[in-house]
C-alpha cells in the first residue's frame, strides 16, 4: 500500500517537474508524435516489400510489431535505466538512493519515469488496429484483458533483463557496452521466431526471452493455436523473470562499492 | 544511557588491482590480474552515547567516508559487528534509515528541478511523517535555519549556503535520533558556518540528537564536539576528549617576532645558543618563530635577549593552535598522550 501511494507521489513530482518547463514540455510532446508517424511510415514502407515470412502473411507481421511497440512503450516508460552505471554508480547518487526507507530498485524506477514514452504505445495499438483490420481480426470481451496481462508480461521481461544487466555494473566497475547491444537483440522478438534457427529460437524463448514481448503474444490474437501455449506462458515468463532480477539485484547492492568523494 | 553507535573490530577491505607497466604488462593484465587488498578501515572499535556530538577526523582517504558509509547501511563490512540504534544497518537498511538523518556535503539530497518545498513533501511522505509532526517539528527547523523565503524556489536556483540549509532542514523532516553530517560546512562562508553550527547545537540540547560529524575544518569540531575520534591509515589514533589532546599535545608556546632591520636566522640562532629553543623561519610572513616550553621565566629570557640583540617590530605568543596539534599528529601517524 505505501508503495502504491509512493508511486503516485513520485508521478506527481515528475508531473510537476515537467510542468516547469512549459515550452520544453510542448517541443518534446511533438517531436515524439513526429518520431513516432516516421515510426509507423516506416514500418508501413518497410513490410510493403515482404508478403510472407515463415508462413506470416505480411499484416500478421505488421500486427506483431505493432504488439511489440505497446510492451516496448511501457518499459521505455518505468525501465528507464540503460544509464544506471554513470547516473548512480560512477556519480555516487546510489548512496543517496540507500539512505532512504523505500527498496532501491523501486525508488531508481521511480526517479527515472519517462512518461512520455507511453506516446509510443498509441502508434503500437493504431498498428495493430489497421493490421488488425486488414486481417478481419474479431475480439471477444476477454481480449482486452488478455492483452492488458500480456502487455505486463511482456514489459516484465524487458524490465527484467535490462535490470539483471544494470547488476553488472555492481560487480564490474568499467563501463560495459552491453545496453546498446541488448537492444539490438531485443528486436528480434518483433520478428516470428520461427524464421530463424533453432538456437537462436531457444534463446529468444528461453535465455534472452524477448520473443515473450512480441511474437508469442501478439499469435494469441492472430488465432495461431500452435503458439497458444507460449502466449500463455507470457505473464508467468514475466514474473519469473523480473522476480529473478530483482534476486539478483538485492545481492549486488550487497556488492556495492561506493565512489570516492 | 544506552549506546546510539557500537562498533566492533569494524573492517572493510577493497580489492584494488595494480597494473603492470608497458604494452607488454597490459596485455598480461588481460589475462592475470594482480589484485592487492587494501582495508580502507582497519578494526576500528568505538561507541558512541545517544546525545554526543562526536568529530569523526583523518585525513583525505584516512577511512572516513568508508566508515561512515557503513554506519549508514550503504556499504557491507567485510568484517566486524556495528549497531546502530539497535539495529544492523546493512541487514535492516529499509528500517533502518528511518532513524537516521544524513548529510553529505557534496551531494544533494534534494531534487535538482523541484521547489524545495516539493522535496520536503515527497521526502515527507517518504519517512511517513504525519501532518502534525511535520508542522510541528519543521517550523521550528524551517525558523531557525531561516528557508522561508527559499522554499518555493527550485533547488537548482539557490546558492550553495542556501542549498546546505535545506539539505539540512531535509535530513531532519523526519525528526532522526542519529544525524550524520559529512562535511556540512564545506565551501561555505563564515556566516551560514556560524548558523549551522548555532542549528546542530540547538537541536542536540532540545531532541537529545547524536550528532557524528566529519570534516577538515577544525573550528566545526572545536566548536561543537566534546569528543574526537582521529583516524589515520584506517585505524584509530585517538579517541577522546579534544581538550585532552590540546593540553597534552600542546605544552608548548611559539614566540614570533618580526625585525625592524635585516636578520637571518643563524644570527638569531647564535643569540639564543644557550637556551632550549627550536627556531623557525617563515619566509612568506617573514616572522621568525620559537618554539619552546611553555615555562615563564624561559620565555621572559629568550625575549629579553633577542630584544637585546635586535630592534623589534612585533612580537605575538602563540599557544600551539589545535590544527597545528592535528597536523603534527598526521605527520608522525600517532596520537602519544600522557
Amino acid at each position: 500500500m505505501f508503495y502504491v501511494s509512493m508511486f503516485f507521489q513520485y508521478i506527481s513530482q515528475y508531473v510537476k517537474t515537467r510542468l516547469q518547463y512549459r515550452a520544453d514540455l510542448f517541443v518534446e510532446f511533438l517531436s515524439d508524435l513526429m518520431s513516432q508517424a516516421i515510426n509507423l511510415i516506416f514500418i508501413l514502407v518497410v513490410f510493403g516489400h515482404t508478403d510472407l515470412l515463415g508462413g506470416w502473411s505480411r499484416d500478421e507481421i505488421i500486427f506483431i510489431y505493432g504488439f511489440f511497440l505497446v510492451p516496448y512503450a511501457v518499459f521505455s516508460a518505468f525501465f528507464n535505466i540503460w544509464d544506471f552505471n554513470e547516473r548512480y554508480i560512477v556519480k555516487g547518487e546510489l548512496d543517496r538512493i540507500l539512505t532512504r526507507p523505500i527498496h532501491s530498485l523501486f525508488q531508481i524506477i521511480l526517479e527515472r519515469i519517462e512518461l512520455e514514452s507511453l506516446l509510443g504505445a498509441v502508434t503500437g495499438i493504431a498498428v495493430m488496429v489497421y493490421a488488425g483490420s486488414r486481417l478481419g481480426i474479431t475480439l471477444t470481451w476477454y481480449d482486452p484483458l488478455l492483452f492488458i496481462v500480456f502487455v505486463i508480461g511482456g514489459a516484465l521481461v524487458y524490465g527484467g533483463i535490462f535490470v539483471v544487466l544494470a547488476c553488472i555494473s555492481f560487480w564490474a566497475d568499467a563501463k560495459t557496452s552491453i545496453m546498446p547491444m541488448m537492444y539490438n537483440i531485443s528486436n528480434y522478438g518483433r520478428y516470428p521466431v520461427n524464421i530463424y534457427n533453432k538456437l537462436i529460437r531457444f534463446v529468444l524463448t528461453w535465455i534472452l526471452p524477448f520473443a515473450f514481448v512480441g511474437v508469442y503474444p501478439a499469435s494469441f490474437f492472430l488465432e495461431k493455436e500452435e503458439w497458444y501455449l507460449y502466449a500463455y506462458l507470457t505473464p508467468a515468463i514475466g514474473v519469473v523473470f523480473f522476480s529473478l532480477s530483482v534476486f539478483l539485484w538485492n545481492q549486488g547492492i550487497k556488492k556495492y562499492r561506493g565512489a570516492g568523494n | 544511557m544506552k549506546n546510539a553507535i557500537e562498533v566492533n573490530n569494524l573492517r572493510k577491505e577493497f580489492k584494488a588491482y595494480s597494473s603492470r607497466s608497458g604494452l607488454k604488462g597490459a596485455f598480461r593484465d588481460l589475462f592475470t590480474r594482480n589484485y592487492k587488498v587494501v582495508p580502507a578501515v582497519n578494526d576500528i572499535s568505538f561507541s558512541v552515547k545517544q546525545g554526543e556530538m562526536v568529530g569523526y577526523i583523518g585525513e583525505n582517504g584516512a577511512g572516513k567516508s568508508t566508515t561512515i558509509k557503513m554506519l549508514t547501511g550503504i556499504l557491507t563490512p567485510t568484517s566486524g559487528q556495528i549497531t546502530v540504534n539497535g539495529m544492523n544497518p546493512h541487514k535492516e537498511r529499509e528500517r533502518f534509515v528511518q532513524t537516521i538523518g544524513v548529510v553529505f556535503g557534496q551531494r544533494s539530497q534534494l531534487w535538482w528541478d523541484i521547489a524545495v518545498q516539493e522535496s520536503f513533501r515527497l521526502l515527507k511522505k517518504v519517512y511517513k511523517v504525519t501532518d502534525e509532526q511535520y508542522d510541528d517539528h519543521m517550523q521550528h527547523v524551517i525558523k531557525t535555519l531561516d528557508i522561508e523565503p527559499l522554499l518555493d524556489k527550485p533547488v537548482r536556483k539557490l546558492s550553495l549556503g542556501q542549498r546546505m540549509r535545506c539539505e539540512l532542514a531535509a535530513a531532519l523532516i523526519h525528526n532522526p535520533p542519529l544525524l550524520f553530517l559529512d562535511e556540512p560546512t564545506i565551501g561555505l562562508d563564515v556566516l551560514v558556518k556560524l548558523k549551522i553550527r548555532e542549528f546542530l547545537k540547538e537541536i542536540n540540547e532540545k531532541y537529545n540528537t547524536t550528532i557524528l560529524l566529519t570534516t577538515h575544518d577544525l573550528s566545526d569540531i572545536e566548536a561543537l564536539c566534546d569528543r574526537v575520534i582521529m583516524l589515520d591509515a584506517g585505524k584509530v589514533i585517538y579517541d577522546g576528549a579534544l581538550n585532552d589532546l590540546k593540553e597534552n599535545l600542546a605544552d608548548g608556546k611559539e614566540l614570533h617576532f618580526q625585525f625592524l632591520e635585516k636578520v637571518d636566522l643563524p644570527a638569531v640562532k647564535k643569540v639564543t645558543g644557550g637556551l632550549p629553543v627550536k627556531w623557525d623561519y617563515d619566509e612568506k610572513e617573514q616572522v621568525f618563530i620559537a618554539n619552546l616550553d611553555n615555562d615563564d621565566l624561559l620565555i621572559s629570557q629568550v625575549i629579553a635577549t633577542v630584544v637585546a640583540a635586535f630592534k623589534i617590530k612585533d612580537i605575538k605568543i602563540n599557544e600551539t593552535s589545535t590544527e597545528e596539534i592535528i597536523r603534527n599528529i598526521y605527520e608522525k601517524g600517532a596520537v602519544e598522550v600522557g
